[in-house]
């Protein structure tokens, strides 16, 4: 077991450290700006994993918390002033503010069932959404408004190493809490509600502290998409995150951590590149029609996604062999 | 009063546009416990199937039978390649039906084009009736005398045919149901077939009642859809009607007098029942 982990651990830190190196050997901007999108969706794919993976709550909402997050950080960059340490306060308060909200949204809502609790927070971002567009003295609705991000970020190499850095950290941060004795407790809950709750576990408590967890995360990736982009409008509230965040969770493979990066980088590369062959072929202009049916496919024939149906592999293959004491290639191959 | 009058017609109409979307939201969910999150796909479908078969044939009647055909077609397709698979589990039905719901919204801007599309009124519903200074615009009339009818119909299948019966036992238990020797999945498939033809009934009546029709009117109408399933009590049918009604109503009103509030409220109505009555305003006794 431990070797497995370190072996794991092994890869993890080859890959981070190919990914600390990659702007300093290239000068492409192109990639420099891909890589920071997708360790930006990865850390709200990551944040909604917490949620759907690990405790079995579907939430339609996340968009909210990834919004509060942005607009935070550019309402108070652009109303303070633009350096990094207003920066800094801008996304502690915007975790703060996330964390309150989705302490007093989980507390109200997460009593409900699952199909309630999908609805309810579908209606609230929807909420959220209609109050950015309308209170547009602090939003300026649709249009948005650009400001300015801090000098050191201009760089768009700094900002691609202060990205990851965020990933990184938060990668370690979320394993912690999952392999904790609380994140196991999550995973009861996943698994079999009545039997934890029965068990003497107070269920709502910690699906209440899972969504905190998970808006607290979102906020800090909306914070940084702000900063990328140094513009927000009411797009981010919309609908299209949490479909994004879903569709990287599901297609990465729910419960896994490594599935939501791994789904974020798929998305966002394929995004890319489809969005590139409108040209010429009209059309792939709908993408969203093949991730939407690679989803549905996925949901019904890969429910554990791309990393938990290669994990599952593995163990097909391994089982036998500690069982009957001998490979068995046939049952590989097959 | 004539503003009062009109605003309340207007709400009532909208409110029957709603019902006939949320009826087969809540009938799929009292019967097959399946949440469809891709009933608004179906509803725009039927907006976009209408529109285009009045294009064709300048008759507001094929449109609408071309509606009910498109949502005949479609509610089969779902039920047997969408549903079907994940009965029994409500997070991947979840997931699967709002990834259908996706791929219906792109495959209406593949087919019939990604800009807003304009649907004309048939000319024997354009204009009003004036009575002294109360003008009454002929289609919303219309369509709440549709919504009623179809209200009435569904009413009288469920508690006077045996069909109806079936259903209705199915909604209170399924696992008897079975025992007594009758296929369920057949009645969940009709059910869902119903369900998808008052969607795209509701579509096809929508088209020209707004005049124009986009892609993303699906969404936008199915959460009002899940809005009144929630109040009224999933699984009812009355409770349905009376609550999309008064979503209609509020909608309407607030949309006159606090423009900026008419989705919150109705949001926050549906937030306030959830908290202290999640059962819903109507109960289905089971």
């Amino acid at each position: 077991m431990t070797t497995k982990y370190q072996w794991n651990n092994i890869f993890l830190t080859i890959i981070v450290i190919v990914l600390f190196i990659f702007p300093f050997v290239t000068d492409s901007r192109t990639w420099t700006i891909l890589l920071t999108q997708i360790f930006i969706f990865s850390i709200l794919a990551m944040s909604y994993d917490i949620l759907l993976g690990y405790t079995g709550i579907v939430s339609f909402g996340h968009a909210m918390f990834f919004g509060i997050g942005a607009y935070t950080t550019a309402v108070m960059l652009d109303r303070v002033e633009p350096t990094v340490g207003v920066f800094i306060l801008s996304i502690a308060t915007g975790m703060v503010i996330a964390g309150i909200i989705s302490f007093i949204v989980g507390l109200l809502t997460l009593r409900l069932k699952s199909h309630f609790y999908a609805m309810l927070t579908l209606a609230l971002s929807g909420l959220f959404l209609v109050l950015a567009e309308k209170w547009r003295s602090l939003t300026s609705g649709n249009d948005g408004f650009t400001f300015r991000a801090p000098e050191v970020f201009k760089d768009r190499m700094v900002f691609y190493l202060v990205v990851l850095v965020c990933l990184v950290v938060v990668y370690i941060l979320l394993r912690r809490f999952v392999q904790s004795p609380l994140g196991h407790v999550l995973v009861a809950v996943r698994e079999n509600e009545q039997r934890t709750k029965s068990l003497g576990y107070k269920v709502l408590h910690y699906k209440v502290i899972a969504s905190i967890v998970a808006g607290v995360v979102a906020s800090l990736a909306g914070a940084l998409y702000a900063i990328s982009l140094r513009f927000v409008n009411t797009s981010v509230l919309t609908m299209d995150i949490t479909l994004d965040a879903l569709l990287m969770t599901i297609i990465g493979g729910v419960g896994t951590l490594i599935g939501p990066i791994i789904g974020a980088g798929v998305i966002e590369l394929s995004q890319h590149y489809l969005s590139g062959l409108a040209k010429d072929y009209p059309i792939f202009e709908r993408w969203i029609i093949f991730f939407g049916i690679l989803y549905i496919l996925a949901v019904i024939f890969f429910p554990s996604g791309i990393v938990g149906t290669i994990r599952q592999a593995f163990h097909k293959r391994k089982k036998p062999r500690v069982v009957e004491e001998k490979p068995s290639n046939s049952k590989g191959e097959s | 009063m004539e503003l009062l009058l009109n605003l309340t017609i207007n709400g009532l109409a909208t409110g029957m546009l709603i019902f006939l979307l949320a009826a087969g939201l809540t009938l799929i969910f009292g019967l097959m416990d399946v949440l469809n999150f891709a009933h608004g796909g179906l509803f725009a479908w039927g907006a976009y199937s209408s529109v285009w078969f009045y294009s064709l044939t300048e008759s507001f009647v094929i449109a609408i039978l071309g509606a009910i055909l498109t949502g005949i077609i479609l509610g089969f397709i779902t039920e047997k390649l969408i549903i079907k698979p994940v009965y029994g589990n409500h997070v991947q039905q979840i997931l699967i039906t709002l990834g259908f719901m996706l791929v219906l919204t792109e495959m209406l801007k593949v087919v019939f084009g990604p800009n807003q599309i304009a649907a004309k009124t048939p000319p024997y519903f354009v204009g009003s009736w004036e009575f002294g200074d109360v003008i009454i615009i002929k289609y919303r009339v219309f369509i709440i005398i549709v919504g009623f009818l179809v209200f009435g119909i569904f009413q009288y299948i469920l508690k006077k045919t045996k069909i109806g019966l079936i259903v209705r036992a199915g909604v209170m238990n399924k696992e008897m149901v079975k025992t007594l020797g009758i296929n369920i999945n057949n009645v969940f498939l009709y059910v869902f077939i119903a369900g998808a033809v008052l969607a795209s009934l509701g579509g096809a009546l929508m088209a020209p009642y707004s005049g124009v029709i986009y892609a993303e009117m699906g969404m936008e109408f199915a959460i009002l859809g899940f809005i009144v399933v929630v109040i009224g009590g999933m699984g009812s049918f009355p409770g349905s009607l009376l609550a999309a009604v008064l979503v209609g109503l509020t909608g309407s009103y607030m949309a006159y007098y606090v423009p900026s509030l008419s989705l919150a409220v109705n949001m926050m109505i549906m937030a306030i029942v959830l908290i202290f009555r999640p059962q819903g305003l109507f109960r289905v006794k089971g």
